[in-house]
């Protein structure tokens, strides 16, 4: 549809060479902490920032008896909270005309039918021609009841010349058998082409710098591959629990929260290859051979770790263990602690681990690539007298504290041929000095444009949980037992002895 | 200008000797002293180019100095400000750190500064101390400001090496000389010419392009009927460059053009269709922009600012629906307008267009009426 849009000579040179069609985002959910807190101070900072359309509109869809005006004060507030630039009452007032709400249960179809006459009177009042932007910010088990009213309300199916298009928040699923279910209910109504499946990760501008980092610079692409590359570490470390949230931690898990999604999709941001442009699903297609590249885990006690915090120290403070957490069983099983061994079985890593890692209440907050590169092939300043140099490091940082570093070897001066690591570190905020915007912008205005470079598609999604449900189906059968770990220690010894087996060790971060 | 950090710090500001090899050994002990322990052990110097202005003296230095306040931040560099006036008698120069501390790691970040007084017998000393100050493997942004002369002996040698010349045509005593001069010079010097003037519409231009983006507003192009551009007193730069890029990017042809103190009307064709184009100052003392109003395919689209307001009002009227919003000015200072245009270069072609399209304008308008 987007492709077929003729060209504006007015945008040439400009930095958005296509602007959003006039649309209405219709946002399900829209009394919910999601839509408070990313979703309307990210479309509020769209709109400021002069990259919304002229006759862009709101409409708020949920089950409390709000009216428009209601849904503007709540929202009014949660903008002066949650955006990143100050609400100014000017901007705000005109933003908020086109906020409107709809009072209905998911499966009330009255509340479609509702829906529908508001949407046609926005189209009426602000020609935005039919387009529609459906957001699911609901919990997941209404995707499936929602689209499908959609569809049976005739809402899904876009008027010619037109467009609807449907973004689902994760999970997509809680492992196979249930994201192919709820696949198989939103196909039902949506084509492929038409879910845009978040994975707030891919908003982010650092996870986006991965591949500028590699494909818009001549010299690190050569080595890119097992040749050079000793092993891969993607890490992210909290310091916060489970915040209040315990009854939604309980049924997920560090694997299904974190793993699925957010960490292999940096994996594979790592790991693909160089596409030939960044149109249409270039990035997506090479993303997706990357999965189905992954070696499936055969031994699951060797090359998983799962572990669960208990009582201990974070930044100086004392803090409970996860079974103390509000919401949370004080027998639970579920890990705040994953660690996975995985291997991508291509021309370009075979041979290569791929060490990943996301825990709770750990020592620091941090989100790291750490790529560790094979020692020169001679220790020659060892023969000399000198130490023997420590492998190369690149470090990207995707958060906080931004960045990219690269550690090398470097002559200690003096007479000896003694050698010290050096870092050359790159800082974001240094070299920048300015607020990225929100990773929802992004991907609110990509969705609105037709971009779905930046979303999930379900091959890939189908693809990670067809090697992440072995892990979860032999976890619930007792393989690699859970194992405990203090709060504000860097995990269980089980996570460093995964390790050890490969002759490495976890990147510090 | 947007920005995660604190605001700068200039460390030191004193007189030094002239020569780049005292200038440089200045740094160096100043980037000695702050990195001291107890001063501030986290200093970093960052350069990720040379920011060199030049111009008359009474011109430059104020302005740069508002520039190198922000500019470093989104930019670290070495800038460098070599002014000339006729009332000195000898070259003189100063240097300084200009630090600010990142709120992501907490960082004292610092770029650094060198100015360079000369009077009119210094030109080739002065040209020759700002060239040898450039960090080499850095990009080099030229500034010239104030009234554009970019054949005078220092702008012309660091032309050459630049990546992007920076000029104002706002400060053109004759619009029409000063667009002659920035498209000559680009052909003569192959450079990338950015013009200040035409970045500070960068928020008209988007807000103007949305009325024909999508298939109905492309649709809108064959039935454009009128454009009118209102401004400050008389006819400003930046008026010229907005009916030069309508002129340019729509590939309308001249009919007739008239002028007179404070307004141009000219007529112009889409193959055999007429489009109207007015410009006119509306006696507000700025010489920006105020509205511009766009009728097509029976709609009106208008927008407006004002200098004292922060934002930018947008109207649509059509026979059976109207619509206004309401969105951020863009920021229209120059160290702003600089940050940006070094981020995003990728306009100055159809600056050049417009400005070709501003000429043709100004010299029909001025031969025909």
């Amino acid at each position: 549809m987007t492709s077929e849009t003729p060209v504006n000579p007015l945008r040439a040179g400009m930095r958005l060479h296509r602007a959003p069609d006039a649309c209405a985002a219709v946002v399900f959910g829209a009394t919910g902490d999601l839509t408070a807190r990313k979703l309307m101070p990210a479309l509020y900072n769209l709109a400021r920032e002069r990259l919304l359309p002229g006759g862009f509109s709101v409409v708020g869809f949920a089950r409390r008896d709000w009216t428009d005006e209601q849904f503007r004060a709540v929202m009014k507030e949660a903008v002066a909270k949650f955006s990143r630039e100050p609400l100014q009452e000017e901007l705000w007032d005109s933003f908020a005309r086109g906020l409107h709400y709809v009072s209905s249960t998911f499966n009330d179809p009255a509340g479609y039918a509702r829906l529908g006459e508001r949407l046609n009177a926005q189209d009426d009042a602000h020609g935005s021609a039919g387009n529609r932007l459906f957001y699911l910010a609901t919990p997941p088990d209404a995707y499936a009841t929602i689209a499908q009213n959609l569809g049976a309300a005739q809402l899904a199916q876009p008027r010619p010349g037109s467009w609807t298009r449907l973004v689902v928040e994760k999970p997509y699923g809680r492992d196979l058998p249930s994201a192919r279910k709820l696949d198989a209910a939103i196909g039902e109504v949506f084509r492929e082409r038409y879910i845009y499946r978040i994975d707030h990760y891919l908003g982010k501008e650092t996870v986006q710098n991965i591949m500028v980092f590699r494909f818009g610079n001549g010299i690190f692409e050569p080595v890119w591959n097992r040749r050079y590359v000793d092993s891969v570490q993607v890490s992210v470390g909290e310091t916060v629990g489970v915040e209040g949230r315990g009854g939604y931690y309980e049924e997920s898990g560090g694997l299904r929260d974190m793993v699925q999604n957010h960490l292999m999709q940096v994996l594979a941001l790592v790991a693909m290859e160089p596409v030939a442009s960044f149109g249409g699903d270039a990035v997506r297609d090479e993303k997706a051979k990357v999965f189905h590249a992954i070696k499936p885990i055969d031994d699951i006690d060797r090359d998983t770790v799962r572990a669960q915090y208990v009582a201990g120290a974070i930044l100086g403070e004392m803090v409970p263990g996860y079974r103390e957490e509000e919401g949370v069983a004080p027998d639970s099983r579920t890990e705040t602690y994953t660690a996975l061994r995985l291997e991508v079985e291509n021309w370009r890593w075979s041979g290569v681990p791929f060490y990943l890692r996301v825990g709770k209440r750990l020592p620091k907050r941090a989100t790291e690539v750490a790529i560790t590169f094979k020692t020169a092939p001679l220790q020659l300043f060892r023969q000399m007298g000198g130490d023997n140099p420590t492998p190369n490091l690149l470090v990207l940082r995707i958060q906080p504290d931004e960045g990219i570093s690269l550690r090398f070897g470097a002559k200690v001066p003096g007479t000896r041929s003694d050698v010290r690591p050096v870092n050359m570190d790159f800082r974001y905020g240094s070299s920048f000095g300015v607020d990225p915007p929100e990773a929802y912008e992004r991907l609110l205005l990509d969705a609105m444009l037709g971009d779905s470079t930046l979303f999930t598609r379900w091959d890939g999604v189908e693809a990670s949980w067809e090697l992440l449900t072995p892990v979860l189906d032999a976890w619930a059968d007792g393989a690699s037992p859970l194992k405990q770990y203090e709060a504000g220690s860097w995990g269980p010894d089980a996570a460093r002895e995964l390790m050890e087996r490969d002759g490495r060790e976890w990147h510090r971060m | 200008m947007a920005s995660n950090v604190t605001p700068i710090e200039r460390l030191d500001d004193r007189p030094i000797g002239i020569s780049p090899a005292a200038i440089e050994a200045e740094f160096t002990r100043l980037w000695r002293e702050t990195a001291e322990p107890g001063v501030d052990d986290s200093s970093v110097r960052l350069r990720t180019m040379n920011f060199v202005a030049v111009g008359p003296e009474t011109w430059t230095v104020e302005r740069f100095e508002r520039v190198m306040e922000s500019l470093p931040q989104r930019h670290p560099c070495r800038g460098v400000l070599a002014v000339t006036s006729p009332d000195r008698t000898k070259l003189e120069a100063s240097i300084s750190a200009l630090c600010w501390r990142t709120t992501t790691g907490g960082r004292h970040v610092c770029s650094e500064e060198v100015v360079l007084k000369a009077g009119p017998n210094d030109q080739l000393a002065l040209a020759s101390s700002v060239l040898a100050l450039l960090v080499t493997e850095l990009p080099l942004n030229v500034w010239v400001v104030g009234p554009i002369d970019l054949e005078s002996h220092l702008a012309s040698e660091l032309i050459d090496s630049a990546e992007i010349v920076f000029v104002d045509t706002a400060d053109a005593t004759d619009i029409t000389v000063t667009l002659q001069s920035v498209l000559s010079a680009r052909r003569k010097h192959d450079v990338a010419v950015c013009d200040l003037a035409w970045r500070r519409l960068a928020g008209w231009r988007a807000l103007v392009a949305q009325f024909f983006d999508g298939q109905a507003g492309v649709e809108r192009l064959s039935d454009l009927q009128s454009i009118e551009i209102t401004g400050g007193a008389g006819i400003s730069s930046e008026m010229l460059l907005l009916a030069g890029w309508f002129i340019s990017c729509l590939g309308l042809s001249l009919a007739e053009a008239e002028r007179d103190a404070s307004s141009i009307s000219a007529t112009l064709y889409d193959r055999s269709r007429g489009v109207t184009v007015k410009l006119s100052g509306s006696g507000e003392p700025a010489a920006r922009v105020t509205e511009i109003k766009v009728r097509a395919a029976g709609g009106e689209f208008v927008v407006q600012s004002h200098a004292e307001s922060a934002h930018m009002h947008v109207r649509e009227e059509w026979p059976d629906r109207f619509d206004h919003r309401t969105v951020d000015q863009v920021a229209t200072d120059d160290a702003s307008v600089f940050a940006e245009a070094l981020d995003d270069a990728s306009d100055l072609p159809i600056f050049l267009d417009a400005a070709r399209g501003a000429l043709s304008l100004l010299l029909a308008s001025s031969q025909l009426s």
